[in-house]
């Protein structure tokens, strides 16, 4: 229930707002519905990945260029280990280490300032 | 404590976020780029990436109907001129915003905005040499031109148009991994683009190293290695063309002609004049052509870039309809062609920047002598802002010559050439005249008439025009300001005191060369002399080698019933005149010389037949030793360390071949010896053949092929970004070939036009792709057809109805409130 309301409702706000909008999305979604702090981490955690790494297969794979291959080519000019990773490889990677820390603190921290006024109510 | 344990989390949320949202030296950030939303990927196209359909724009007084063909070319159809500027400025930024912004910024000298202090003494340079002020001035200037100003405000409205409508997932992608936004367009930015093409065309100097050898050598052997006029030479204008003018009164030579410097201290590097920055054009007329109507052919060489540097569209309004290349961040066409003319351009090269050694009255920089009497400086401080907000201050002087580029030895300085303490005359930094109003009277131009007046409101960089119409005509003038002087002025730096070593007015503009019907029924332009020596002016010592002017020459010589396509195979040519006019009598050397008889090498360069073509063996041979047997014959005499440049390529091929006894093949490193001119042909030989057999291993048809040697490549403007970029284009040519692709540099448009007395049928392509978005299929699509030297047909529409299976894509502009 929480990874399908933060998958919808984060996909839907990303549409208009700025790229840390998942991050908004799952605090208040885990304020207001209580969780495990495990659980709301990983769970926010685990739906922002699905919704950006999801996304950029999908543009990726629909795209009439490899652009992908040109911009992971920026990040691996200097490291030829990396060159033969598949571009979208390492993209999903790149995705996935920006947005679980993002969305699974941003999810954490709904339950805690939850907690903090509650505890102080 | 339990406000920490509950707030930690949110902390470090926070803090992932802006650590996500920056950048962070050459990390770009992060989070904006990868998420997919409004990163990178929103840039991967699909299909076309253009989309049909209606755009309300405010600004635009009528609709504008914009088809794009099925290479992403736009046909532009407005009402009146103004919405017609205006909708080109708007569909250049929907495909070129961040190139054209990045342009003006390096012409302002303002890199350090978006990539930081690295940028410093690059923007340092540009700005010291006094562009962006120029600029500034001359954009003031037009404001009071009407037509000008229409066409600059009309152009940079558009560009704002789409700026104003631009979300964050659709910046182009260099915005996103620069971490940057646009700023909105102007008038200003526009002259900005100008003054980087007069930096690019007109920026080099041979002055300190000329002034060098004076010293070392004094005149009788500059006269004899560094002549005024080279041995070998096909000028534009044909020999022995009379001039239908009488001349004004060339100033006389001073006793002094040249200031070397006082110090030893270098300030900065101007560049030397770059072979590789030249073009080719050409017109033949219809006695030659099997139309019996002129074709025009022109192949302007630049470096090679991606996004290119040119941007091809169709212009259409009530008062005009034309086709060809625009300057991103430029209103109009620059080279292109309409219903009854064609033109194109090559850069003329005549010596227009010259150096003056100023004497200060005291370290204040204050005052300064000339003529007699002390004068003033003018002083600007300059403010460079650094990425992270930070500014840095200069101070800059400027004496009446124009700036004094660099006052004091900084060790940071850009790289180092000339002398501190110089001030610097340049044309570019010229303010009168419109250079854009000459591309706007010609977009509309229908006769010859049409076309000189148009010339007139040209000032810099001076440009070869050539002209055909369809009413017969073809035609070829050097036009542009130029600066009257004495014989040999400016060949050295100058002695800013005296008042004759000033530029002593110009040449009266309808007395430049040029050439209108020649009787030989054709008009040509390599960038070398522009007339012979019975031409009055002295516009400089040296001009582009001649060899691709040879070429073109006789090629054009013996044409007959030329074709569109007998001039797209010649602007392929790889013919090399130089190895025709000087390898027999360097084989001959070489087979003095038992060891390089028989070597594997020497069988190649011996059977090839002088044409640069991709899998020449013969071609990577000779180009390669070329460079170390000039560094054999002129290394010694003429040292690198000691800042002296070699004698030119024509000299030195005329040395080999008339005087080989010349004392200039004895190395002076070796006083007990007497080297002959066999001694350092096979020298030389040998060495050129270790580095290529290093780089490439034994000799093979495969591996020392021409274009594997070469390795064309063309790079994204950003050098970082090599991905961004095509490696290993596998073509032929070369930069003294008519084909002038060279490593880095080559034909950045061919366009070839047949005029007609109904519609002109005319082919063109450049090395890239309309988009500037490395996400699009329109990025670099043309390069494979440019290596393989084809052209593409031009779709060039009579009306805005007309019908085309081309035609893919149909936008329509329209105004608000309507």
């Amino acid at each position: 229930m929480l990874y399908i309301l933060i998958l919808l409702l984060g996909g839907a706000f990303s549409y208009f707002g700025p790229w840390w909008t998942i991050a908004p999305v799952s605090f208040v979604i885990c304020f207001c519905l209580p969780q495990k702090p495990s659980a709301a981490f990983w769970t926010s955690a685990f739906a922002g990945v699905t919704l950006w790494v999801g996304y950029s297969v999908y543009l990726h794979i629909g795209a009439d260029t490899d652009l992908t291959a040109r911009v992971a080519g920026i990040f691996t000019a200097g490291v030829p280990a990396l060159a033969d990773m598949p571009a979208i490889a390492l993209v999903v990677i790149l995705a996935t280490l920006v947005v679980a820390p993002v969305s699974g603190f941003a999810g954490l921290a709904g339950v805690k300032i939850r907690q903090l006024i509650r505890s102080s109510l | 404590m339990k406000l920490v344990r509950h707030l930690w989390p949110l902390l470090v949320a926070l803090m992932l976020m802006y650590m996500f949202h920056r950048s962070w030296g050459v990390i770009p950030p992060l989070g904006k780029l990868f998420n997919p939303f409004v990163g990178f990927l929103q840039n991967a196209e699909q299909g076309s990436g253009i989309r049909d359909g209606e755009i309300v724009l405010a600004g635009l007084r009528g609709a504008v109907t914009v088809w794009y063909d099925d290479n992403a070319v736009p046909h532009i159809f407005a009402q009146n001129d103004d919405d017609l500027y205006f909708a080109q400025g708007y569909v250049i930024a929907k495909d070129r915003l961040w190139q054209m912004e990045f342009y003006s910024l390096v012409a302002a000298g303002r890199l350090t905005e978006v990539v930081g202090p690295g940028a410093l003494e690059y923007d340092r340079y540009n700005r010291r040499i006094g562009m962006a002020r120029t600029a500034a001035n001359i954009t003031e200037k037009l404001k009071n031109d009407t037509v000008a100003n229409r066409i600059l405000t009309a152009y940079a409205a558009g560009v704002n148009a789409y700026i104003d409508q631009l979300a964050a997932r659709d910046l182009p992608v260099e915005y996103k991994l620069l971490n940057y936004k646009p700023e909105r367009w102007s008038p200003y930015k526009s002259i900005l683009m100008l003054m980087n093409m007069r930096h690019t065309l007109s920026g080099g100097s041979y002055d300190y190293r000329l002034t060098n050898v004076l010293t070392e050598y004094g005149p009788d052997v500059m006269a004899d290695l560094f002549p005024d006029y080279p041995a070998i030479e096909s000028p534009i204008v044909p020999q022995g063309t009379p001039w239908a003018f009488s001349p004004l009164a060339v100033p006389a030579a001073p006793n002094v002609v040249a200031a070397p410097p006082d110090t030893t201290l270098l300030a900065f590097h101007v560049p030397e004049p770059r072979p590789e920055v030249g073009s080719n054009n050409w017109a033949v007329g219809g006695r030659k052509s099997a139309t019996g109507l002129p074709i025009l052919a022109n192949d302007p060489h630049l470096q090679l870039t991606l996004p290119s540097i040119w941007y091809q569209m169709q212009l259409s309004s009530p008062n005009e309809n034309v086709y060809g290349v625009a300057l991103p961040g430029t209103p109009a066409i620059i080279i292109g062609f309409n219903k009854d003319v064609a033109w194109g351009v090559t850069n003329t090269g005549s010596d227009v920047m010259d150096f003056y050694r100023i004497r200060f009255r005291d370290a204040t920089l204050r005052t300064y002598w000339h003529d007699g009497q002390w004068k003033p400086t003018t002083r600007y401080i300059e403010t460079y802002r650094m990425k992270d907000g930070s500014k840095v201050l200069d101070t800059l002087y400027y004496t009446h010559q124009g700036p004094i580029v660099y006052h004091e030895k900084r060790s940071t300085n850009y790289s180092s050439n000339i002398p501190v303490g110089y001030a610097m005359r340049w044309i570019a930094n010229e303010t009168d005249g419109a250079d854009l109003l000459t591309f706007h009277y010609l977009n509309r131009a229908t006769d010859y008439e049409d076309y000189r007046e148009a010339l007139t409101y040209f000032t810099a960089p001076a440009q070869n025009f050539v002209f055909s119409s369809n009413g017969g005509d073809i035609a070829i003038v050097s036009n542009g300001k130029l600066p009257l002087k004495w014989k040999e002025q400016g060949k050295y730096l100058l002695d800013g005191t005296l008042g004759a070593h000033d530029w002593q007015g110009w040449i009266p503009r309808e007395q430049n060369p040029g050439v209108k019907n020649p009787p030989r029924g054709f008009v040509s332009s390599a960038n070398q002399f522009p007339a012979d020596t019975t031409y009055p002016y002295y516009l400089d010592w040296r001009f582009a080698h001649s060899s691709r002017a040879i070429r073109i020459n006789e090629r054009l010589d013996a044409m007959m019933h030329a074709t569109a396509d007998s001039l797209r195979v010649l602007q392929n040519d790889n013919y090399n005149v130089d190895a025709r006019r000087i390898l027999p009598r360097l084989l001959t050397s070489l087979a003095l010389n038992d060891s390089i008889r028989q070597s594997a090498e020497y069988a190649a360069l011996a059977r090839w037949n002088y044409r640069n073509d991709a899998d020449a063996v013969g071609a990577s041979i000779f180009e390669n030793w070329l460079d170390d047997l000039l560094r054999g014959i002129w290394g010694d005499e003429f040292p690198a360390e000691k800042r002296l440049l070699y004698p030119s390529l024509d000299r030195t091929f005329e040395l080999i071949n008339n005087e080989p006894g010349a004392k200039w093949f004895d190395r002076v490193d070796t006083p007990d010896t007497i080297e002959t001119i066999d001694d350092i042909v096979h020298g030389s030989f040998k060495t050129a053949m270790a580095k290529l057999r290093e780089r490439f291993g034994e000799l093979s048809a495969r591996t020392w092929a021409w274009a594997n040697v070469k390795q064309t490549r063309i790079a994204h403007l950003v050098p970082n970004f090599t991905s961004f970029g095509r490696k290993n284009i596998l073509n032929g040519g070369g930069s003294g070939v008519v084909n002038a692709t060279s490593r880095t540099h080559g034909p950045s448009w061919r366009m070839v036009v047949q005029l007609d007395t109904d519609w002109p049928v005319a082919y063109g392509l450049y090395p890239g792709g309309q988009s500037g978005n490395p996400g699009s299929k329109y990025y670099d699509n043309m390069i494979d057809r440019w290596a393989a030297g084809q052209l593409d047909t031009l779709l060039f529409m009579k009306r805005v109805d007309e019908q085309s299976e081309r035609l893919l894509h149909r936008t329509s502009l329209k105004p608000k409130n309507q």
